[in-house]
């Protein structure tokens, strides 16, 4: 054996003692070994009961397998002052291996001719005595002399009876030990679920865990690792009786006997982990023997690592051990996920108790009572109520009054069913109002409608400065008006006199000076033109254009129309092709109107088209007029026709700089159209003459005009 | 010769229309006001009266609507004038008896045809 035995055989058994001196002798051994309580004292009691005087032997020890190993470990010994228990002798070494490979005792005369045998010891004979526990080699009880030739069949017959005592002793001690253990594992397993169902720290369930796992294997100490996903390290979070309190260590995914089976994701026992190959330096200050180690999984999810160690040499882990180990590790690795889940859950309810705080919009939820269950500091800030003073309150009679409760109220019970939407006035706790914007939600938990949400947006500065932009935009219009008509006054008369003056000119005769005043005469027309447009729109703008319905026959407001345009289109040369309804056709719909869009239109067509045609058509599509202006002129990009219809846009400066106008007519016609529920609407391409389409209906009502009031005035926000 | 009667507050309009219908041949007399336009109008044996509808005093629709109410004037054929800003005058006017309107700036060989054709009837 290799073994480091220098110590001198004090003597060897002698065989002369009286064969009933040592069957006594054998009698007690046997009698202290069934008296012993646990495995242990009963290798000693066999080491020392060979000892004893009436036997006489004096160089002995047990050696048990450690299974996982295949080394030999040391349990009990007698004048071997030099190897303590826990001293292991490797798979492959020695003479001893023989008896555990087939169960036999074997004897060897002279040691140091034997195959096996290391120079290095001074040895004479050994015998080798198999322990067997239900049919199985456990151990080996090597005996040992100085001598050579030492032991006789007569030896043989003591060590082998008291090998087979030992092991019904150890097969029962086992039993008995596993007995013992159930309650305590029961125990041990029901404890730790009341803690897992418990609200306690995890720190504290999972030091609860390893502390019964280590009562319970009754090993040194033992600690749990938590898997960070972040890190990717294990980190310990429970240490019972390692080193210094080994909480805090992180160890890498491969570090340590964790690590390792972190990585592996099964368990792993290391007799002796100092000399391992994969130990980690965290624990070089650590008394640490053997190791044992599982993964703590959920599915094949690791969310941890839990160890036990024994610091005691003479303990080895073996089957049973790691069945207990096996025990605890779902249990640790259930409190982590608990632990877990329930912290995302809290972090995920801080995330939103955060956003519901800083929010700056109001927020208060209400049961199915309607009564505040909570409120934020924007709630409290908006309606001047603690979160204390409001909470238990029925909202819609705290913040209304009696002309809006009711108002509130029907919010409150449609937004139990859907979200609802609206603006309203409420009242703060001083007694002044809010205008409010309000948002009601049903608050679903699981399905069950459990009450709702409330969400108040102050919008009195955004009511207020719409009220100001509406006033704004009022004044304005009603300046443009006005100003308009002052302006028509003296234009009258600036029209008028030089058409005067034109007349008696040419009545007197001055060519020159009839020339000179018609132009005064043209430039006054085009400025009262740019006033009428300018007139109408600010009309529109402030809801002040009426409709004044008639039942008019189209041809003849065409023939008319064709009459004012004529000269406009022949002035650039442009031939006008007039499509005519049947002459009994008419429609009912303010006739100045469509007039002046259909003049603004051929106005237009005219302006931007030379030596081309320009094609007026009307036609009836079931209940509505079709007016269609057509040219073959300039066209228009995408560009242009997307700010076709809007008010003082033409073009671009330089089409209006060639052209004229004042980019009005088209907004004009536009809003005409829709004051009496019409449409209109152009296809063109640069280059390639426009089309534009007047849809009127063929009896406009009434009441198109009220509706087409709010049409370009902005944004109803009623909810 | 045709007399007409014009009421007209504004005094270029008044001279310019009153200045170019004479020229035409016509015989006019002027009124300042609706009160005045109703005055003369009752004593004055006019053959047409243009009324212009925004007057001081008493307006052109009133105005009108005192002539239509007496027996001396009832026949007389009168044409409104109305601005082209107050759309709604026009329907006013023919409401309170108006036989035709024109709208300013007056264009004067419409506002002449439109007389023509009143006074054609009338005869």
């Amino acid at each position: 054996m290799a073994r480091k035995l220098i110590a001198p055989r004090r003597r060897r058994p002698d065989p002369r003692t009286p064969s009933a001196h040592r069957q006594g002798a054998l009698l007690r051994l046997c009698t202290a070994i069934a008296a012993a309580n646990d495995e242990r004292e009963i290798y000693e009691s066999v080491v020392n009961g060979l000892h004893d005087e009436a036997i006489g032997y004096d160089f002995l020890g047990v050696f048990l397998l450690d299974a996982a190993t295949g080394d030999r470990v040391l349990r009990a010994s007698i004048g071997w002052p030099d190897v303590p228990a826990g001293w292991r002798v490797h798979a492959g070494e020695g003479l001893s291996e023989r008896a555990l490979e087939d169960g036999k005792l074997h004897y060897t005369s002279d040691v140091t001719r034997a195959a096996g045998y290391l120079p290095s010891l001074a040895s004479g004979s050994e015998a080798d005595v198999p322990l067997r526990v239900h049919g199985e080699t456990i151990g080996v009880l090597v005996v040992e002399s100085t001598e050579p030739n030492a032991f006789g069949p007569a030896d043989f017959e003591i060590l082998e009876a008291a090998a087979n005592q030992a092991g019904i002793a150890v097969e029962r001690a086992r039993l008995l030990e596993a007995e013992r253990r159930r309650p305590d594992e029961h125990k041990a397993l029901n404890d730790t679920m009341a803690d897992l169902s418990s609200e306690l720290e995890l720190s504290k369930v999972l030091q609860f865990v390893i502390a019964r796992a280590v009562s319970l294997l009754g090993v040194t100490g033992g600690e749990v690792a938590i898997y960070e996903e972040e890190t990717d390290d294990l980190v310990v979070v429970a240490s019972e009786h390692i080193g210094k309190a080994s909480t805090g260590t992180r160890l890498r995914i491969g570090e340590g006997a964790m690590g390792t089976v972190a990585r592996t994701l099964e368990p792993l026992i290391i007799p002796s982990y100092h000399e391992w190959a994969g130990h980690s330096a965290k624990y070089d200050d650590v008394v640490v023997h053997s190791v044992m180690a599982a993964p703590l999984l959920i599915g094949r999810r690791l969310v941890g690592a839990i160890a036990t160690v024994h610091a005691d040499p003479a303990r080895v882990f073996n089957g049973e051990d790691l069945r207990l180990l096996k025990l605890f590790a779902p249990q640790a690795a259930i409190a982590i996920e608990n632990a877990r889940l329930y912290a995302a859950a809290h972090r995920q309810r801080q995330y939103f108790g955060e956003l519901v705080r800083n929010s700056p919009v109001a927020i208060v939820t209400l049961n199915r009572e309607y009564h505040i269950v909570e409120c934020n500091p924007a709630f409290e800030n908006l309606f001047g109520y603690t979160q204390a003073e409001a909470v238990g309150r029925d909202l819609d009679a705290l913040i209304t009054t009696q002309t809006t409760r009711g108002e509130a109220q029907t919010y409150s019970r449609d937004a139990l069913d859907r979200p609802v939407h609206g603006i309203g006035r409420r009242q703060r706790k001083d007694g002044t109002m809010v205008d409010v914007e309000l948002l009601g939600v049903p608050v679903i938990v699981d399905g069950e409608r459990v009450g709702l949400m409330g969400l108040y947006h102050d919008i009195t500065e955004l009511l207020g400065a719409r009220r100001d932009a509406e006033a704004a935009n009022k004044a304005k219009s009603e300046f443009l008006a006005s100003m308009s008509h002052e302006l028509r006054t003296p234009l009258n008369a600036i029209i008028g006199y030089s058409e005067m003056v034109r007349e008696e000119l040419e009545e007197t005769g001055h060519p020159q000076l009839q020339q000179d005043v018609g132009k005064i005469g043209i430039a006054g027309r085009h400025l009262l033109s740019l006033i009428n447009d300018i007139l109408d729109l600010s009309k529109i703008e402030a809801g002040k254009m009426e409709l004044h319905l008639e039942t008019f026959a189209i041809a003849p407001m065409l023939d008319d129309v064709v009459t004012t345009a004529t000269p406009l289109v022949e002035k650039n040369g442009n031939q006008l092709d007039v499509r005519r309804p049947s002459e009994g056709m008419a429609m009912h719909a303010d006739l100045t109107k469509v007039r002046q869009m259909l003049l603004n239109l051929l106005s237009n067509a005219s302006k931007f088209t030379e030596r081309g045609t320009v094609t007026l058509a009307a036609e009836l599509r079931c209940d509505t007029v079709v007016f269609t202006i057509a040219d073959t002129g300039i066209g228009m990009t995408p560009a242009q026709l997307s700010r076709l219809f809007t008010a003082f846009a033409q073009g671009d400066a330089a089409t209006s700089g060639k052209y004229g106008g004042t980019g009005l007519g088209l907004a004009i016609t536009k809003r005409f159209a829709h004051l009496m529920g019409g449409d209109v609407w152009v296809e063109s391409a640069a280059g390639a003459g426009s089309t534009f389409t007047i849809r009127i209906p063929l009896h406009v009502q009434p009441d198109h005009a009220l509706r087409s009031h709010t049409d370009d005035g902005g944004r109803s926000t009623d909810g | 010769m045709v007399r007409i009667l014009l009421v007209e507050d504004n005094e270029m309009n008044r001279d310019m229309l009153s200045r170019r219908l004479e020229r035409r041949g016509y015989e006019v007399t002027m009124a300042v006001d609706g009160r005045q336009g109703v005055e003369m109008a009752l004593v004055g044996k006019f053959d047409l009266v243009l009324m212009d509808m925004s007057l001081p005093e008493v307006d052109g629709w009133e105005a009108t609507r005192q002539l239509r109410a007496a027996p001396a004037t009832k026949a007389v054929p009168v044409i409104a004038l109305t601005a082209h800003a107050m759309a709604g005058d026009r329907e006013r006017a023919i409401e309170a008896g108006a036989d035709d309107y024109d709208t300013k700036p007056i264009e004067l060989p419409r506002l002449l045809g439109k007389m023509e054709a009143l006074l054609k009837k009338k005869a």
